[in-house]
């Protein structure tokens, strides 16, 4: 349950300090670091608009995707402090739930019958489906590196006894810090600030909803951003150390990610859409060379 | 007492030939549930009990037949009677626009056909004799074949059933080669005399045979051409029950004869799983080019069937280097995915024949917006979509997690080959399911979803009750082997306890708990959707909800033929593998001096590139030089006279030579 916790205050101030640290980067002063949260609460307070040509689908997308990204919360954990579910091959069925999610988000877009979200829907089930991989490599990586099987017992046992294995760790949370910002839908892959709906990616695919299924979406987006720099954080924070500095080093490194994201967001341009596929790819192809490196280090060559 | 129900029920089935038209339908209904009494019974004694054997009271000259049922059997026969009883309950809504227009005879040759698949199909799970087996097996192609044609009034329905027929009797003929082959050399035409000759010699080449024959049936590529022909071709029930159940009894046989080999494991793995990989890949790619709806299903069958497969090699794998846990778990979860599919595929297949019951056609360019008449169709098929790509709560992920997690345990000893077994098959499966989800995406939204992509539009309505009824029964199958996947993991070790006679002892406990996890998580998953659906709907009864036009980003005159259409989502992905498959567009572009440019139409064509390959291009070859043999046929007596001739001076000549 302590990661629960921490996944929630890390949830209260990381999209806050990515649009800040923007907002300093182009010169101007910015909002406050909660102005994304008051961004929520206010859209709470509104009605909805619903499109004629929407149906029940419509209705239920969003809060399925709000509850997968809940529930899929409950599965990670914080190194040797095991999250609410842990059983052998957990890691599965977290990325699977993520996937119903974006099923039920995706068809939500086609069924405002708009080109422009169609098209979204259609890069979100394309680039998800390319990430995938890279994911589950990841893990399998970890599992042999580590002899377990599950989220809790992977990062419990993620000693880097030597120096070589400090190579798995930079890589582990180059992929993860890269599946974040493909699954989050962030630079370089897609721009959530863009003016032009054509190059959106996640964004155009909600421009129908409105109010409280607005105000879930962007909630579970918050949400899912910080599970994945929670998992790129169980690879690097020492685990011979106390456990108040490690949550202190964890907070910190929140704060440190979401600065990360801000400053490539203010310098990095985004791909071209027809680049993305390679991108994405070259990323699944780190973690084929992190089991190669895995494979190495244990002998089994 | 049983048997005499199920001899009766395949004896009373020439009736329907003679009970007026509007009976027939009836009696057939009658005899499927007489085939389910009997067989059902049987099936839940053995899984309960262990095997027994049912004497049939026929012979054939290597003696007495019987049938043999062990937990095996039981589970097809079970799976079998499920998806058949549903076939023939949907038939009864789908076949009733049929009954004016087609003629007495043919609805009764169809319901014939439709009793003896299912009791061919049963036969084929339970009889041990080789001459038996291969008759019922050939019962099943040929009846399977006229069901197939039931619209043979259309040329193209017709040539697809007897390019159906003719690949299947190729089959036939290398599963029948197989049991002589074995037959040879221990002088017994029958299961157990193939287990004979694998306990003595090299298992892979007979092995391998045994594979492409039975592989055929179950349609991996390359053997797969046949399928993406016969399903959309065939009514839907029977698409419905030939992509459910009768590709799966291909897999039964892959299952016997894994179940009897005895050495060559790794090689005999590495093949099965190579091609599980590839039908896996290449069938859901062929299946996201597809526009015509049933089309995109068949392609997922051979999908399917690769992830089976995918659970078999993985399997033998498992056995070949000693891993027990890798072995169960592979076939466990290629066991379960059978079960699975069949209930997920006979599902959509039978929603889609919603679709084409209610708009006439299948093609997704024309559908569209579908959910709004069609709530319950466009919710089961919804469920269906879930489910085949693997998405909890539904029941694909369960046999999904099985092979995973053998493969997760194998992992932390693996060996470096077996580690690349072990990536190839976790990217396999999550290219699939990640495929999938891209598939089902656009079929369900291109389908049930947006506005109807044609000018006018007819108004639909939802079928009669009796077409939804067997999506009913279906879906509550799936639930349940998604809400208690405990269960049915312990199912499958069972079984697989008896086929292989390996105990499972040291890692079910783990596995079984595993399984509850992912049951409770489905129930919590529920739990919460209700949950925040519900306040979702208590926040918007103080707030202000209105309905408007779908936001056009400005453009306010948006209609229908702005919406994204199956080819254009496929684009993106299509881009990606156009080395694999053989797309092409036909259009006229503009001309320089077309001041008024009459109407114009862009149509794309995607041609499946491994059948072209493999198959076509042999085809073509013989269609050149055959014909040149026409030489000999001169016409004339005196020539033909002289053939037995030159024949026997030939075969003289090699006597002489000692060739023969």
């Amino acid at each position: 349950m302590l990661s629960l916790g921490l996944i929630l205050i890390a949830c209260i101030y990381f999209p806050g300090i990515i649009v800040k640290v923007k907002a300093i980067f182009s010169g101007r002063k910015g909002p406050g670091i909660l102005q994304p949260w008051l961004d929520i609460f206010r859209l709470l307070k509104k009605g909805s608009v619903y499109s004629t040509s929407s149906s029940f689908i419509f209705q239920i997308g969003a809060p399925i995707y709000f509850s997968t990204v809940v529930i899929a919360a409950l599965f990670v954990p914080f190194e040797e402090n095991a999250a609410l579910f842990s059983f052998t091959g957990d890691f599965v069925l977290f990325a699977y739930l993520l996937g119903l999610g974006r099923f039920l988000i995706i068809l939500s877009a086609l069924d405002v019958s708009s080109g422009f979200e169609g098209m979204g829907a259609n890069r979100e089930a394309f680039y998800s489906m390319l990430i995938e991989p890279a994911f589950f490599i990841l893990l399998g990586a970890l599992a042999m590196f580590t002899g377990y099987t599950s989220f809790h017992d992977i990062f419990a046992n993620l000693h880097y006894d030597n120096y070589f294995s400090i190579i798995i760790a930079v890589l582990a949370g180059y992929i993860l810090a890269n599946i974040t910002l493909v699954e989050t839908s962030r630079l370089p892959v897609d721009d959530p600030l863009t003016h032009l709906e054509l190059t959106m990616v996640h964004e155009v695919m909600v421009l129908d909803h409105s109010g409280f299924d607005l105000a879930i979406i962007k909630t579970a987006n918050n949400i899912k951003f910080v599970l994945f720099s929670t998992l790129s954080a169980n690879c690097f924070i020492p685990q011979s150390m106390d456990l108040s500095v490690r949550i202190g080093i964890f907070l910190v490194l929140q704060v440190v990610f979401a600065t990360g994201i801000g400053w490539l967001e203010s310098f990095r341009a985004r791909n071209k859409m027809a680049m993305n596929a390679q991108y994405i790819l070259s990323v699944s192809a780190i973690a084929v060379i992190l089991i190669f490196v895995v494979i190495i280090i244990k002998n089994r060559i | 007492m049983f048997i005499i129900l199920f001899k009766s029920a395949l004896l009373i089935s020439f009736g329907i030939f003679i009970v007026p038209k509007q009976w027939k339908y009836t009696l057939a209904l009658l005899l499927n549930i007489l085939l389910v009494i009997s067989t059902g019974n049987w099936a839940v004694d053995v899984l309960m009990n262990g095997t027994r054997t049912i004497a049939l009271d026929i012979s054939t000259w290597s003696g007495p037949v019987q049938l043999e049922i062990d937990q095996l059997s039981a589970y097809f026969i079970l799976i079998i009677d499920m998806i058949c009883f549903c076939g023939i309950l949907y038939a009864g809504g789908y076949l009733r626009p049929y009954l004016p227009k087609k003629r007495s005879v043919f609805i009764s040759l169809h319901l014939f056909s439709y009793v003896w698949l299912h009791g061919a199909m049963l036969l084929v799970t339970s009889l041990r004799d080789g001459i038996a087996f291969l008759l019922a097996w050939e019962l099943m192609s040929l009846f399977s074949f006229v069901l197939v044609i039931f619209e043979a009034q259309k040329e193209s329905t017709l040539k697809t059933g007897i390019n159906y027929l003719l690949q299947m009797h190729l089959g036939f003929a290398l599963i029948m080669i197989g049991f002589l082959i074995a037959a040879n050399q221990t002088s017994e035409l029958s299961f157990a005399g193939v287990a004979k000759y694998f306990e003595r010699l090299d298992n892979a080449p007979l092995f391998l045979l045994f594979f492409a024959g039975f592989g055929i049936k179950a349609g991996f590529i390359p053997l797969h051409s046949w399928l993406p022909r016969a399903h959309p071709a065939a009514p839907s029930h029977v698409s419905g029950v030939m992509s459910g159940v009768m590709i799966k009894m291909g897999i039964y046989g892959i299952f016997r004869m894994v179940s009897l080999i005895q050495n060559d494991l790794m090689i005999i793995g590495i093949v099965v799983l190579a091609i599980g990989v590839i039908s896996g890949l290449m069938g859901v790619i062929m299946a996201i080019m597809q526009h015509d709806l049933k089309k995109l299903l068949a392609y997922h069958s051979i999908e399917n069937i690769g992830i089976i497969g995918m659970g078999i090699g993985v399997g033998i794998l498992g056995r070949a280097v000693g891993d027990d846990a890798l072995m169960i778990l592979g076939l466990a979860g290629a066991l379960l995915h059978n079960v699975n599919h069949a209930l997920f595929k006979s599902l959509l297949f039978f929603t889609a024949g919603n679709v084409y019951y209610a708009t006439h056609s299948v093609n997704m360019d024309n559908l569209g917006g579908l959910v709004k008449g069609m709530r319950y169709s466009s919710g089961a098929f919804l469920i269906g979509a879930l489910a085949i790509s693997g998405i909890p709560p539904f029941n694909g992920f369960i046999s999904e997690f099985l092979i995973y997690s053998g493969v997760l345990h194998h992992l932390p000893q693996a060996s470096f080959w077996m580690s690349l077994v072990a990536v190839t098959t976790t990217l396999g499966l999550v290219l699939i399911g990640g495929l999938c989800i891209y598939c089902f995406t656009k079929a369900f939204g291109m389908t049930f979803l947006g506005t109807r992509r044609q000018t006018q539009h007819p108004i639909v309505s939802e079928v009669p009750p009796i077409m939804l009824l067997p999506a009913g029964l279906l879906i509550s199958a799936i639930l349940a082997i998604g809400f208690g996947a405990s269960f049915f993991g312990n199912l499958m070790l069972t079984i697989l306890g008896q086929l292989t006679s390996v105990s499972s002892a040291k890692f079910s406990a783990d596995l079984l708990q595993s399984l509850s996890m992912v049951s409770n998580i489905n129930i919590l998953l529920v739990i919460v959707i209700v949950v925040v659906y519900a306040v979702k709907a208590w926040h918007q009864r103080g707030v202000e909800v209105k309905s408007g036009p779908t936001w056009g980003c400005g453009y306010t005159a948006g209609d229908y033929r702005h919406q994204y259409t199956p080819t254009s989502y496929a684009d993106s992905l299509r881009q990606l593998v156009n080395p694999l498959i053989d797309y092409k567009r036909h259009y006229k572009s503009f001309g320089e001096k077309e001041i008024f440019p009459p109407p114009k139409s862009f149509e794309t064509e995607n041609k499946d590139l491994i059948e072209e390959k493999t198959v076509l291009s042999w085809v073509h070859l013989m269609v050149r030089y055959l014909p040149k043999a026409g030489i000999a046929q001169s016409g004339m007596i005196n020539h033909y006279l002289i053939y037995p001739l030159l024949f026997l001076a030939i075969l003289g000549l090699l006597t002489i030579l000692n060739v023969i």
